[in-house]
């Protein structure tokens, strides 16, 4: 375990959803896959670029986005293979998807490699017993040192409505400085896109999330447990971007400038999570020096990859 | 076991190529029962249609992220079902395939079909490990399409899909039917399924732009022909539909004479008489008011009963290809 993890573990609330890349870090250096460091996946992946909240700054707003589309990015974009599947648990035909999820999620713990599931967060079932009547996975939930139980039964039982698992595949290698450069480019993507998932009067990405937090601070009609929460989340997103943006350096690319926008708007959330929920003009003061902070940081970018940018003509997404 | 060949599959191109390929498989492996316009209806297929500005062939399977429009419509059977799909330049993709290989091959041992895209849609029918061959069955000719286990995906299109089908719980018909009419309403709406593109619309605004892609007079000859072909016939496939389940809700019965008035309108539209572009675009118009009017009594159905389903953000449908 690295010492950024045990920060992490000392300083959150046990109701902090745990993030996906935090269980994918997880899984992928468990099963020797990957000896980066959260950061870096974090970035390599792009979870750590997406910044998409709720209008009412709500709690579900660090794990409102497209899970399906984005966690299949996240491995693919490191080479990494993978299954997943999702849905909601009142449809007729969640128990035939939830059989198929406890025997996806074993052959995974067989192959050695722990499965992301969804339970009030991205937890890793690492093991499961048979044993135990009815069966169960037992999974870390990135908080307690102990394993905690879920009876097959219970699994993407809720209380959310929804349930996610994806086990790792294989992986292929990849050339790094590819892999960082793509990062790049969906960072650009992940800044000026709204996620089609979410309703657009109901949510906002990117950019656009920085005027939606603004917005609802000054309206003071928001969620502050919610806001909270969400805040706490997206400081540790950006520490992490800074952190990736620091050690991607790559010869003949300069990311320093760039980097040293993520550090200001890193910096500048953890003032943010350290200042009263209630003193909205400091809040709103904060988050409009780290909107032009990250605005500056995404212009850097642009120009570390303005070819390639270029080559994708109006669809800087599409690979 | 070396091999396996399901002789009971028959696909035949009528609607749209999914919907053919969807009907051998099912019906083969006793997974539904009753005609193909039921299939169509109920897995809310016969409703999409979407229009690429200039007309382009590949305006019939455009309606969408396939993942997207294929799974909720197969949930709509009560069916359990798995894809894998993608972008075959994508340096996974060697892997992705090589792992199909597998459960394409497991899903023909269990004696179900596996809907493949040829392109168009078609069914891997079985396969020969000593040749390392798939058996492929495009609907339109008697002859199976040989596909090596390498080429597996790779077609002139830059993506591939794979679709494969097991057990069934049974859902009761009425609630089929409900399910059914709120994903024609969503097609419907939606005026666009794959942003960022513009040049392809679905729903409503299809309408629009094969009416203006008509009256510009530069339009791919080809793919207007098809896509009017195939426009016919599903709308003849809404109305057969609904003519059986009409009695279900008055709604339904309201909406069926609407269809049951298109689909008579637009029988005979086709662009090879004289003055056919004209009169296809003056039926196009009136054809959009009868089938606004029956998504308005959808609407009305809908309303009636709580809809879970589209009341709570999902995590998982609408993106765009990356």
């Amino acid at each position: 375990m690295n010492t950024d993890a045990l920060h992490i573990m000392s300083s959150r609330k046990s109701t902090y959803p745990r993030s996906y890349v935090d269980a994918m870090h997880t899984i992928l250096t468990k099963a020797g896959w990957m000896d980066c460091t959260r950061p870096m996946l974090s970035g390599m992946t792009v979870n750590g670029f997406r910044f998409s909240v709720n209008r009412r700054l709500s709690e579900e707003s660090p794990t409102a986005y497209n899970w399906h589309a984005e966690h299949f990015l996240a491995a693919d974009f490191i080479g990494v293979t993978c299954s997943s599947s999702m849905g909601f648990n009142f449809v007729p035909t969640f128990p035939l998807y939830r059989k198929q999820a406890i025997l996806d999620i074993k052959a995974s713990i067989d192959r050695g490699i722990g499965a992301i599931i969804w339970h009030e967060g991205f937890v890793v079932a690492e093991t499961y017993d048979d044993q135990d009547g009815e069966g169960a996975l037992l999974y870390s939930d990135g908080f307690s040192e102990q394993l905690q139980r879920l009876s097959y039964a219970a699994f993407g039982g809720g209380p959310s409505p929804y349930w996610y698992y994806q086990v790792m595949e294989s992986r292929i290698s990849m050339d790094d400085a590819a892999v960082i450069k793509e990062s790049f480019l969906q960072a650009i993507f992940k800044w000026e896109t709204h996620d089609l998932t979410l309703p657009e009067q109901d949510y906002a990405c990117g950019r656009a999330a920085y005027e939606a937090i603004i917005n609802a601070l000054e309206s003071g009609d928001y969620d502050r447990e919610g806001a909270k929460v969400t805040f706490d989340y997206y400081e540790e997103a950006k520490r992490d971007i800074s952190v990736y943006m620091r050690e991607a350096e790559l010869p003949h690319l300069a990311t320093g400038a760039a980097a040293a926008c993520y550090e200001q708007v890193a910096e500048l959330f953890s003032h943010i999570i350290g200042t009263d929920i209630e003193d909205s003009e400091r809040l709103c003061q904060l988050f409009r020096e780290a909107l032009q902070a990250e605005e500056q940081a995404i212009k850097q970018l642009r120009l570390l990859v303005r070819e390639e940018a270029d080559n994708r003509f109006h669809d800087i997404g599409l690979r | 076991m070396s091999g396996i060949y399901l002789h009971e599959i028959n696909m035949k191109r009528e609607s749209k190529s999914f919907t053919d390929a969807l009907y051998a498989v099912l019906t083969a492996a006793g997974l539904f029962e009753g005609p193909k316009y039921m299939l169509s209806g109920l897995s809310g297929m016969a409703f999409k249609f979407t229009v690429h500005e200039q007309l382009l062939p590949f305006s019939v399977t455009a309606y969408g992220q396939w993942g997207l429009e294929h799974g909720p419509a197969i949930d709509n059977l009560g069916l359990w079902t798995a894809f894998d799909a993608g972008r075959t330049r994508h340096p996974t993709f060697r892997f992705y395939q090589q792992d199909a290989l597998r459960w394409i091959r497991e899903s023909l041992d269990r004696g179900v079909g596996v809907i493949y895209w040829i392109p168009e849609f078609g069914v891997i029918r079985g396969y020969d490990d000593d040749d390392g061959v798939f058996y492929v069955q495009n609907g339109w000719s008697e002859d199976d399409e040989i596909v090596l286990y390498d080429n597996m995906g790779i077609n002139f299109t830059p993506f591939w899909y794979v679709r494969v089908f097991a057990e069934r719980v049974e859902v009761p018909l009425d609630q089929q039917v409900l399910e059914s009419v709120r994903l024609a309403i969503h097609d419907w709406d939606t005026p666009f399924k794959t942003l960022p593109d513009k040049a392809i619309a679905s729903g409503k605004l299809a309408y629009m732009f094969l009416a203006q892609g008509l009256e510009s007079g530069q339009f791919d000859e080809g793919g207007a022909k098809y896509i009017i072909d195939s426009y016919k016939y599903s709308r003849l496939e809404i109305k057969q539909y609904l003519a059986d389940v009409r009695t279900l809700w008055p709604e339904l019965d309201q909406a069926y004479s609407f269809y049951a008035e298109l689909a008579e309108a637009v029988s005979d539209i086709g662009l090879g008489q004289d003055g056919g572009i004209s009169r296809a675009i003056e039926r196009l118009r009136l054809a959009e008011k009868l089938e606004d009017l029956a998504v308005d009594q959808f609407r009305l159905l809908s309303a009636q009963y709580p809809d879970l389903k589209r009341s709570i953000v999902t995590r998982w449908s609408a993106h765009t290809a990356r």
